[in-house]
């Protein structure tokens, strides 16, 4: 069953177009929603996440419609977890505290099966030997990651990620993989970053987004091969590439345009694609 | 001349309201509480800072004596059990306010002998004194005896021996267990001037009796 | 330091264990095992009461455990625990700085002053006519954020619901201000009708400002309310008597307004697309 099913999707925010006609269909597994700043991706999430609603289309979650009343739109929720981008933390709640909020938000009333799912939780991530610390004590990393946790409370069958991997170093975007690995076995995964790397070690779909539309939509395989025979190495710039850089051996790697004489083709990577698509503002870093 | 004098050793309990004697210092106040790693004041901060971790070393190096020592004044291991589990999270929840010199031991010790007194209270039963019959009892060699009781007390440790038995149980409950007069005359069921003035000639007897053995040229 | 103190022979560990030991030696030996590590040690392994062993102090440990981990909810909080609050719903409202003691208590000084300043003055009663609606309103409006907010999006898409959320916030509120308010109004000289009339405006400004809310949060919902209310209440001090804003003529045109506040939340709930929060 497809778990997530947009259909001309739509949003505006005063005269602002963030979203327009966004088509998507996605089940279990990790699919990674790629795109610049001021893409859409947030806003996305927030539809599909049931925060917002959109202005146009047809949102069905889970197999629901969202406009099917309260009583469906709890009972979607009741299956959803949900990561926003920068998540506040009030006062001087603790670790445990907060994920402890949100179980209650999410009906856990039993004590002990409240606290062991919390623990749960916290163990998936990694914060088990924090739990009794201040969220505020904490590095920004391991704050995502309690943002994380609460996220994965219940086990939920959609998990609506946004920037999931702000701050964390390689070996906790290993974990991440792991984590994610065993959740996505029949949960589908919807998860945003404007980092290439984090789509390619993490997701099997990748979904890219540009302003407010999407761009491509298929198996991360599929569009590493769109940049096939069209990525070289060489010692010479060229004028006509779509971008072109150096790399740290001394030479260039030039992605797109035509290849210049005694140019060795590359392997293509995601992030080639990613820039041939969307050309060199698409790795542009928030201001 | 005489160790009575010296001034430069921490404050004991014996002197908390008379200061004119201090037992000497003792072999045991160098003993390192900071050998095996971290400091106990040190893990204290920690908890105090939500670090559940060094709770837990804590409670691994502090919960068995507790145990043991609670054992003594009360038979029933739940009792005893549930008044750790009462200190431990108090030992938490209080250890932002802790303004101690590093003797956590004796802090917590005095959570856990109130928590017992009242807990055992409640109960209507009775918080079992320790038997300061030596004689009868009999089990250790003079000489070790002396050494054991030397650790901790100097020569006041034969002072306490020969204390009469009217002043023990104050002597027990203020200076052995560190209540208050207060807190002692409640226990023992008497009036805390009482409790006070028994203190009082318990001392005076105590410096009577460390005085003499000093006349005597023991050390 | 030095490591060549004393230190005490398992076999006198076990003695001690046993009960073997006198009143003195028994003192000595503990006050010197609380501050020694090596000792310390030594007398897990000579205990040997049923119930004191290793598994019986680790299940301890784990009550301990069970014990800190949850956070302790605020006292005002552990106090309406005790009289049946339910625990989930304690949680939830722990999460509302405007329910702490810190918040209630100040209320309860500024409302004090307000009542003190009306019995030592001249019948001067607009303080507490002021000041007394408008803590359960602030108090609502401190008590949750806007649903923007991050924090706020969680309850969003939770199944509790913020709607729901914010109601039980709200109720809170009400509940923990309203009858000591009450009770100090009966202190105020004068008609003692005012002890109860300000609930009137109390009751009518906090769907106001839940409806007022939903559009533009609950902050500046907040201050719009509480300056509106403060303009009627010193324009009253200036031009008819100090009970206008109380009087009869104006309760109904408060009820009327709290219907109308209250049709626009119910409204804003009903529009089955507006799946953000209807607050």
């Amino acid at each position: 069953m497809n778990h997530v099913e947009l259909t001309g999707v739509g949003k505006s925010y005063g005269g602002f177009r963030a979203l327009a006609g966004v088509d998507l269909c996605l089940g279990p597994g990790v699919t990674g929603l790629l795109g610049p700043n001021g893409a859409g991706k947030t806003t996305l999430l927030r539809i599909v996440a049931t925060s917002i609603a959109a202005d146009s289309g047809e949102v069905r979650l889970l197999g629901r419609d969202l406009r099917g009343g309260h009583a469906e739109l709890t009972d979607i929720r009741r299956r959803l977890g949900y990561l926003p981008q920068e998540l506040g933390y009030p006062g001087d709640m603790s670790v445990f505290g907060f994920v402890e909020y949100v179980a209650v938000l999410k009906e856990w009333d039993d004590r002990r099966a409240r606290h062991h799912e919390v623990r749960r939780v916290l163990e998936l991530v990694g914060l088990a030997d924090l739990a009794t610390k201040r969220i505020s004590r904490l590095s920004g990393g391991q704050r995502r990651r309690v943002g994380l946790a609460q996220s994965l409370l219940g086990s939920p069958r959609l998990l609506v990620l946004d920037e999931p991997t702000t701050g964390l170093d390689p070996a906790q975007r290993a974990t991440l993989r792991r984590t994610l690995g065993v959740v996505a076995q029949d949960a589908t995964v919807l998860l945003s970053t404007h980092q290439t790397e984090d789509v390619a070690a993490l997701c099997e779909r990748v979904v890219v987004l540009d302003g407010g539309t999407v761009r491509f939509d298929g198996s991360v395989v599929d569009m590493v091969a769109t940049a096939a025979g069209r990525v070289w190495h060489s010692d010479h710039e060229v004028p006509d590439a779509r971008v072109s850089w150096r790399t740290g051996t001394g030479r260039h790697r030039i992605v797109g345009g035509s290849p210049p004489p005694g140019a060795e083709a590359a392997e293509p990577t995601l992030e080639d694609a990613y820039l041939l698509m969307l050309g060199p503002d698409a790795l542009a870093s928030p201001a | 001349m005489l160790p009575l004098e010296d001034e430069s050793g921490p404050d004991h309990r014996i002197v908390t309201e008379s200061g004119t004697f201090r037992a000497p210092r003792c072999d045991s106040e160098f003993v390192d509480t900071e050998q095996q790693g971290t400091a106990d004041a040190d893990l204290l901060h920690a908890a105090a800072d939500g670090d559940l971790a060094a709770l837990r070393e804590l409670y691994d190096r502090h919960a068995p004596w507790l145990a043991a020592r609670l054992h003594r004044r009360c038979n029933d291991p739940d009792v005893v059990l549930d008044v750790v589990q009462d200190s431990f999270t108090a030992l938490w929840r209080e250890a932002g306010s802790w303004r101690g010199d590093g003797d956590v031991g004796g802090w917590l010790w005095g959570i856990a002998f109130r928590r017992m007194i009242s807990r055992l209270r409640q109960r209507k039963d009775v918080v079992l004194p320790p038997d300061w019959d030596a004689a009868r009892l009999g089990v250790l060699p003079a000489a070790e005896d002396q050494v054991l009781s030397g650790v901790e007390y100097g020569d006041l440790g034969a002072a306490l021996r020969r204390l009469s038995p009217e002043f023990r149980a104050v002597v027990q409950a203020c200076v052995l267990d560190g209540l208050t007069a207060r807190e002692a005359g409640r226990l023992l069921g008497v009036r805390h001037n009482t409790v006070k003035t028994r203190l009082h000639r318990a001392k005076a007897q105590l410096r009577e009796a460390l005085a003499d053995t000093h006349l005597e040229g023991l050390s | 330091m030095s490591t060549t103190g004393w230190h005490a022979p398992p076999a006198l560990l076990r003695r001690y264990t046993a009960g073997d030991l006198d009143a003195v030696a028994a003192a000595s030996l503990e006050r010197h095992v609380s501050r020694c590590a090596d000792c310390r040690g030594g007398i897990a392994p000579a205990l040997d009461i049923p119930g004191l062993d290793a598994r019986g102090l680790d299940a301890a440990w784990s009550v301990v455990r069970e014990r800190v981990e949850a956070p302790r909810l605020p006292l005002v909080i552990r106090l309406a625990q005790r009289v049946g609050l339910r625990e989930p719903t304690a949680i939830l409202l722990s999460a509302a700085a405007s329910l702490r003691a810190a918040w209630l208590s100040g209320a309860v000084v500024v409302l004090g002053f307000a009542t003190i300043a009306a019995t030592l003055g001249d019948q001067r009663i607009w303080p507490y006519l002021l000041v007394a609606p408008l803590i359960p309103v602030l108090g609502v409006a401190a008590a949750y954020g806007d649903a923007d907010e991050p924090f706020e999006a969680l309850a969003v898409t939770a199944p509790y619901g913020r709607t729901r959320l914010v109601l039980l916030r709200t109720l809170g509120v009400i509940v923990s201000t309203v009858p000591v308010a009450a009770l100090l109004g009966f202190l105020l000289p004068g008609p003692s009708w005012v002890a109860l009339a300000w609930l009137g405006p109390a009751l009518t400004m906090i769907p106001v400002l839940l409806a007022l809310a939903s559009f533009i949060g609950p902050r500046t919902a907040g201050a719009v309310v509480a300056l509106v209310w403060s303009g009627l209440v010193l324009a009253a001090t200036r031009g008819a008597e100090q009970t206008w804003p109380v009087a009869a003529t104006q309760q109904a045109v408060y009820a009327g307004l709290a219907a109308v506040a209250l049709a626009v939340i119910a409204v804003r709930a009903r529009l089955t697309h507006q799946i953000g929060a209807a607050l």
